[in-house]
C-alpha cells in the first residue's frame, strides 16, 4: 500500500503470492507451536504469530491494490514432521521461518527497489526469528544449499571451504 | 578448428554461467588496449568483500584479546568468513582489467569509513563495537544490493540477515542476554 508506485507486474505478483502462502504457512503453524509451549517460550510463538498475521495483511493489501486476489490460507496443513513437545515445536518454528525466508528472497530478486527492500527487510526479521528458535545463526538465511554450489569448478576450487 | 571450436565452446559455456563476465565483457575480450569495464555488480561486490574482511579483522582483534569471548565469537566469524568465500565466488571479471587484481589502495578506503574504529578494551565494550559492526554492515548491503543483479541481491539479503542475527548473539555471547 506504501511507496510502490510502479505497477506490480506477473513476476512480483506471483512473488507476492509466494510470499502471502508462507506467512499463511506461519500463522497456521504458529498456532500447533504455540500449543506446545508455556511461560516465555509461548509469549515468545505468541509475538510471532501475531508478527506473521501483520504481515499477511500487509501482503493481502499489497496484492489486493495491486488488482489481485490475494491466495487464500488452506484449511490445515501438513507438518514437517510430527510435534509432540516443546522441542519439536521450536524445531517447528525454525522450519516456518526458514521458509519465509526462502520466500521473501523471491521479493529480492526482482527489479523494483521498493519490493527489493521491502522483502530484504522481512528476510532480516524472518532470520532473527528463526535464530532466536534456533538457538543459534546460520551463515545463509533463506537460501538453499544448492543457490550456494560453486558455478564454476576451476575458478573456485581454489577457495577454501 | 577443433581448437577453434573449443574455444568457442568454452566462451559460450561461460557466457552462460558468468553473467559478470558477459556484462563486463561484452566489449570483446581481444581488446588488449582497453580491458573491459566492470560491471555495476563488481564494484557493489569489491565494497561487501571489503567490508567482510575487515568485519573478520575486527573479530580476530577481540578473539585474540579475550579468551573468555573467543568461544562464542569463533562461530560468528566462521559465518562471516562463509560470507566472504561466497562473495569472492561471484566476483569472476575478465583477466587483465583493472578490476581482476584487488589494489590495496581500495581495500585500505572500504577500511576507513565501515563503522567504529579502534577495537575497545573491556569486555562489554568489545561486544558493542561488533555489534555497531554488524549493524552497519547489515545496513550497508541492505542499500547495495538495490542496484545489483538478482542473484546477488539474494545473496547480500541473506548475508544482511545473518548479519542481523547475530546482534542479538553478541548479546548472548556478551553475558548480557537476549535483547
Amino acid at each position: 500500500v506504501t511507496g510502490t508506485t510502479a505497477p506490480a507486474g506477473p513476476a512480483e505478483l506471483s512473488a507476492l503470492q509466494a510470499a502471502l502462502s508462507a506467512e499463511h504457512a506461519a500463522v497456521y503453524g504458529y498456532g500447533v507451536v504455540g500449543a506446545h509451549l508455556t511461560g516465555a517460550a509461548l509469549a515468545a510463538a505468541t509475538g510471532d504469530w501475531i508478527a506473521h498475521q501483520v504481515a499477511r495483511d500487509r501482503l493481502e493489501a499489497k496484492l489486493r491494490s495491486a488488482g489481485a486476489q490475494p491466495v487464500a490460507a488452506a484449511v490445515a496443513y501438513r507438518l514437517p514432521h510430527p510435534v509432540h513437545g516443546p522441542a519439536q515445536a521450536k524445531s517447528l518454528a525454525v522450519i516456518l521461518e526458514d521458509r519465509v525466508s526462502a520466500a521473501y528472497l523471491g521479493l529480492v530478486a526482482l527489479p523494483g527497489a521498493a519490493i527489493r527492500a521491502f522483502g530484504a527487510r522481512e528476510v532480516i526479521a524472518a532470520a532473527i526469528r528463526a535464530a532466536a528458535w534456533r538457538g543459534t545463526t546460520v551463515a545463509f538465511p533463506g537460501l538453499p544449499a544448492g543457490a550456494l554450489a560453486p558455478r564454476v569448478a576451476s575458478r573456485e576450487r581454489r577457495e577454501p571451504g | 578448428v577443433p581448437a577453434d571450436q573449443t574455444r568457442r565452446a568454452v566462451l559460450a559455456a561461460t557466457a552462460a554461467s558468468l553473467p559478470l563476465l558477459a556484462l563486463s565483457g561484452c566489449k570483446g575480450v581481444g581488446a588488449l588496449a582497453t580491458p573491459p569495464r566492470p560491471a555495476p555488480d563488481v564494484a557493489v561486490l569489491k565494497a561487501a568483500i571489503a567490508a567482510e574482511e575487515v568485519m573478520i579483522a575486527r573479530y580476530d582483534a577481540v578473539i585474540t584479546r579475550s579468551a573468555r569471548l573467543a568461544g562464542s565469537l569463533r562461530p560468528l566469524r566462521a559465518e562471516h568468513q562463509s560470507h566472504l568465500v561466497q562473495l569472492r565466488s561471484r566476483l569472476i571479471v575478465p583477466p587483465g582489467s583493472a578490476a581482476a587484481s584487488p589494489s590495496p589502495s581500495s581495500s585500505r578506503s572500504g577500511r576507513a569509513p565501515a563503522g567504529p574504529g579502534r577495537e575497545p578494551a573491556g569486555a562489554a565494550a568489545a561486544i558493542s563495537y561488533l555489534q555497531a559492526a554488524e549493524r552497519h554492515a547489515t545496513s550497508a548491503l541492505l542499500h547495495q544490493l538495490i542496484a545489483v543483479s538478482p542473484s546477488l541481491a539474494q545473496l547480500m539479503a541473506s548475508v544482511a540477515a545473518s548479519e542481523a542475527t547475530h546482534v542479538a548473539a553478541l548479546s548472548a555471547a556478551g553475558g548480557t542476554g537476549l535483547p
